[in-house]
């Protein structure tokens, strides 16, 4: 029934692989889909995992650094395998455990693992437990104990237990007979219930149920009483409501005006000319990383202290304690000590909460610390070292991991690819409302004008009153910092609207044919802010990527959320792929997290949108100054979320 | 008498007196504890010396790094170096280490490292090992290079351009690997379109030197400022070599390593 089961070592090399019979396809695509998408994005917790038709399941070995993985068909539901890889498992160490306990990658190479024979007497034995309990035939009437009772024992009454004694002498009776039929039996029940009612009158029961009635009154009447509700306060007169502005005439409350009509490159604001802390040239290249103080040489001098303040008490606890307190601490400390599930719960619980007050999501927290777990569970520890610091150094590993970008980012040279094939490079910026989409789309803006590339500004945000305007006000401070004539003639940046109220996909696309015919080498497009779960405008987000097919989606999502990112990238994701109409839909391909400045050190969101994603943290915004836009320094950000 | 007294603890601060009192405190019962501390302290400093010595021997470059992108055929290869047979491989989730003895007169060994490819092991693990690596050997899958092209050159960009790597120079052997597959490209035009990729991602990662001081992290650049990039320009010897750690035959047959052997036995 299995349709394949393969054992190799953390390391990649295969120990012993069998593949069901009549089983033709490879398995090794499914097994290393599913190491990356389970183990090494940190999503060990649930050990199961499907891969087009098959249904995996796997266990770690820590101990040996070995994997275990099985594979059968989706369709078919199989309630041994957990136990049967549990069994497996131990079975191939036990055998094998000389061999493992080696140590070097060549313990895999030099043996031979002849394991098929064991296998299969596993199987079988797997295979036929669970097929030992034949179904249960259903029972005959007269065998079920409802045919015992009659139904005067099963009205509910106050002299219930009376009658039913009474009943139960009748049904011995009724029983004997009931070889000659079941009618009999029932017949007999029957008239044991008529001669049962004769004993109680009718008004008899009309006084219990009354009884029954008023105190349920009683009952449901005294909370009642307690809630009353406060004394309705005096009804206030309605009031005119006066509004400041209804002196004014209207033409005065009209904006317009004076800051959106004019493109004329005449029109130089001459705020911008008078930024001092804007720098041209000051964003040339790539981008910064996120600064932090480097805390590693910090963490190493603390690691050596520890290890000295160990061997000092391990030297004093010798003398004072005498020999057997002697051994018992050292061995405590030395040796071959496995890790148990029991030994990492409280420092896990710890780390957990530790997590989730530096502000990362709570079922993030704890799929990190399942997945932590599973990894570290029968791992050999070192000498010297306490759970607690094995636990935080296997954490620290996996938050690193996490924040590693699964992908090359280089958006700098995907525009020069773009380039070279003369078509403009399409960047969608898509969020919740306020996080800062257009800020940061002009903070990136202002960095590839400084790289030399021309950028064309979409406003698809034809709902927000003043998006258009705020747009233009970018464009015009970054021609002023950029005067078109150091761009030979064209300006560096120009603004792509079509004013209020039309639809976002069409502005979209004449935005990315105008910018194709005028050689724009950027397109950036900003989109309206809506919340996750208003359908129609995820209809329309979903629509507008569908159409346009951008190079790069991102979400610009704010640092200070807290477990609302979850939410938001899951519905954002999905209503991507449902409105798609292609069999491999435009997801989001990356974050871009905002308002960094304004968090010290809980840091938590950028774990998780990255953990729900896979996808990585393309820039950081720190300031609202175009200057203040970095990338992601992953070493940094693990360092201050471990931080106390 | 209270002028001998005054004389006395006067005298009380000479030096051998305090000597005399000090010997009198070890040989006292307290003193044992006193004894027990100290002979505590030397021991821990012992210690620490001890393994300072054991850690700084072990910082001796010996070792070559097997690196390159996912299902390049790096573990294969390791196989392959070290017994010459074949197994099935997956994705390695974590390093394979192994002493090598390599193919030359003296016979010398050294330990070989099989680095996961995996984007978010990568970094981490080359971390590890950076310091210690003698040689690196990048192995390249040539007969999907066209389309990872960009990959490739990232990666090697991001370990040439590492402060630790730059200093200690060591060899490079890009290792064509995968040549059995009809469609794979050779060492030479691998080379020529690295040399072209190396040359933008120089202009574009690094365009932020000339103009602000040392505020970008990895601040080496590579080759020759105003010429293309050559791999001829770096201080490190670098060699390119096909090779196909599969083999023509496949399972049974040998790999076709030869090429990589000899390069191995220079080092």
């Amino acid at each position: 029934m299995l349709d394949f089961f393969a054992i190799f070592s953390k390391g990649g090399i295969v120990l012993w692989c069998f593949q069901g019979a009549g089983v033709t396809e490879p398995f090794s695509g499914a097994i290393n889909a599913l190491l990356r998408s389970v183990i090494l994005q940190e999503r060990s917790g649930n050990n199961s995992f499907t891969h087009n038709a098959l249904s995996l399941k796997y266990k770690l070995d820590n101990e040996f650094e070995l994997v275990f993985v099985v594979g059968f068909q989706k369709i078919l539901t199989l309630t041994y395998v957990d136990k049967f890889i549990d069994d497996v498992q131990l079975h191939f160490r036990d055998r094998y455990k000389n061999e493992l306990e080696k140590r070097g990658a060549l313990k895999f190479l030099l043996n031979h693992f002849e394991f098929g024979d064991d296998f299969h007497i596993l199987l079988r034995e797997a295979e036929g437990s669970s097929k030992a309990k034949a179904p249960v035939s259903m029972r005959t009437f007269n065998e079920s104990q409802k045919s015992q009772k009659t139904v005067k024992s099963m009205i509910e009454t106050k002299d219930g237990d009376k009658s039913k004694e009474q009943v139960g002498k009748k049904s011995k009776n009724a029983k004997k007979e009931a070889e000659s039929g079941g009618d009999q039996a029932k017949a007999a029940s029957k008239k044991a219930v008529e001669n049962g009612n004769e004993g109680l009158t009718q008004e008899e029961i009309i006084e219990r149920n009354r009884a029954k009635f008023i105190s349920k009154q009683l009952g449901g009447g005294k909370p009642e009483k307690s809630s009353k509700s406060p004394k309705p306060q005096k009804p206030k007169g309605k009031v005119n409501r006066v509004w400041d502005m209804s002196g004014k005439r209207i033409a005065e409350l009209d904006y317009s005006g004076t800051n959106g009509d004019s493109s004329d490159a005449q029109n130089q604001d001459p705020d911008a000319t008078a930024e001092p802390l804007i720098q041209v040239d000051s964003m040339k290249g790539d981008l910064r990383g996120v600064d932090y103080e480097s805390s590693d040489d910090e963490d190493e001098e603390v690691q050596e202290e520890d290890k000295v303040v160990v061997a000092d008490t391990n030297k004093k606890g010798g003398k004072k304690g005498g020999f057997g307190g002697m051994f018992g601490m050292l061995k405590g400390l030395v040796g071959a000590k496995n890790l148990t599930q029991e030994d990492m719960e409280p420092v896990l619980d710890k780390m957990k909460d530790h997590l989730i007050a530096k502000n990362v999501a709570a079922e993030i927290a704890s799929q990190l610390c399942n997945s932590v777990a599973k990894k570290l569970e029968g791992k050999v520890m070192g000498t010297f070292t306490t759970v607690a610091s094995t636990v935080k150094q296997a954490l620290q590993d996996s938050l690193v991991q996490i924040l590693q970008p699964k992908r090359r980012v280089d958006i700098l040279r995907d525009v020069l690819e773009a380039r070279s094939q003369r078509k403009p490079f399409v960047i969608t910026f898509c969020g919740v409302n306020g996080v800062g989409k257009s800020t940061n789309l002009a903070k990136i803006s202002y960095w590839l004008i400084e790289n030399g590339f021309t950028v064309l500004i979409a406003a698809c945000d034809t709902f927000r009153a003043g998006a258009v305007e705020q747009l233009r006000t970018h464009q015009r401070r970054l021609n002023s910092l950029h005067p078109p004539e150091k761009h030979g003639g064209q300006p560096a940046i120009q603004l792509f609207e079509k004013g209020y109220g039309k639809d976002a996909a069409g502005i979209a696309m004449e935005a990315i044919a105008f910018a194709r015919n005028q050689g724009f080498d950027v397109v950036l497009i900003d989109t309206a802010g809506r919340m996750q779960d208003n359908a129609p405008l995820m209809t329309a987000l979903a629509k507008l990527i569908a159409v346009n097919t951008p190079d790069l989606v991102l979400f610009v999502g704010e640092a200070l959320v807290g477990n609302e990112a979850v939410d938001q990238l899951v519905k954002f994701n999905q209503a991507l792929a449902d409105h798609s109409k292609t069999d491999k839909p435009r997801l989001i391909d990356g974050i871009v997290l905002t308002k960094f400045d304004t968090i010290d050190d809980k840091v938590g969101a950028a774990i998780s949108m990255t953990y729900i994603t896979g996808q990585p943290i393309v820039f950081v915004g720190t300031g609202q100054t175009y200057s203040d836009l970095r990338s992601l320094n992953a070493r940094a950000v693990v360092s201050a979320l471990m931080k106390a | 008498m209270e002028e001998e007294k005054i004389h006395v603890d006067v005298e009380d601060f000479s030096e051998e007196q305090f000597m005399e009192s000090f010997m009198r405190d070890i040989q006292s019962e307290e003193g044992v504890l006193i004894i027990g501390i100290l002979v505590a302290l030397a021991l821990v400093i012992l210690t620490i010396v001890f393994f300072g010595n054991f850690w700084g021997s072990s910082k001796a470059r010996n070792a070559v790094l097997l690196l390159g992108l996912c299902d390049s055929g790096k573990t294969l290869l390791f196989t392959r170096l070290l017994l010459g047979k074949f197994v099935r491989t997956q994705t390695s989730i974590t390093e394979n280490s192994s002493t090598y003895k390599s193919k030359n007169e003296r016979g010398s060994s050294w330990t070989l490292i099989d680095v996961p490819g995996h984007e978010s092991l990568r970094v981490q693990i080359v971390e590890k090992y950076k310091a210690v690596a003698q040689a690196i050997v990048f192995v390249v899958d040539s007969s999907v290079f066209q389309k990872d092209v960009r990959d490739v050159a990232e990666f090697l960009y991001s370990i040439l351009t590492d402060n630790i790597v730059a200093k200690n120079a060591p060899t490079l052997v890009v290792a064509c690997n995968k040549q059995d597959i009809s469609m794979a490209k050779s060492a030479k035009l691998i080379q020529q379109q690295l040399e072209k990729e190396l040359n933008t991602l120089r202009v574009t990662r690094s365009a932020a030197l000339s103009s602000q001081d040392g505020a970008v992290g990895g601040s080496v650049y590579l080759g020759k400022k105003g010429k293309d990039f050559e791999f001829t320009q770096l201080p490190n010897r670098v060699e390119f070599i096909e090779c196909s750690a599969l083999g023509s035959k496949g399972e049974d047959g040998d790999a076709d390593i030869h090429n990589l052997e000899n390069c191995l036995a220079k080092i």
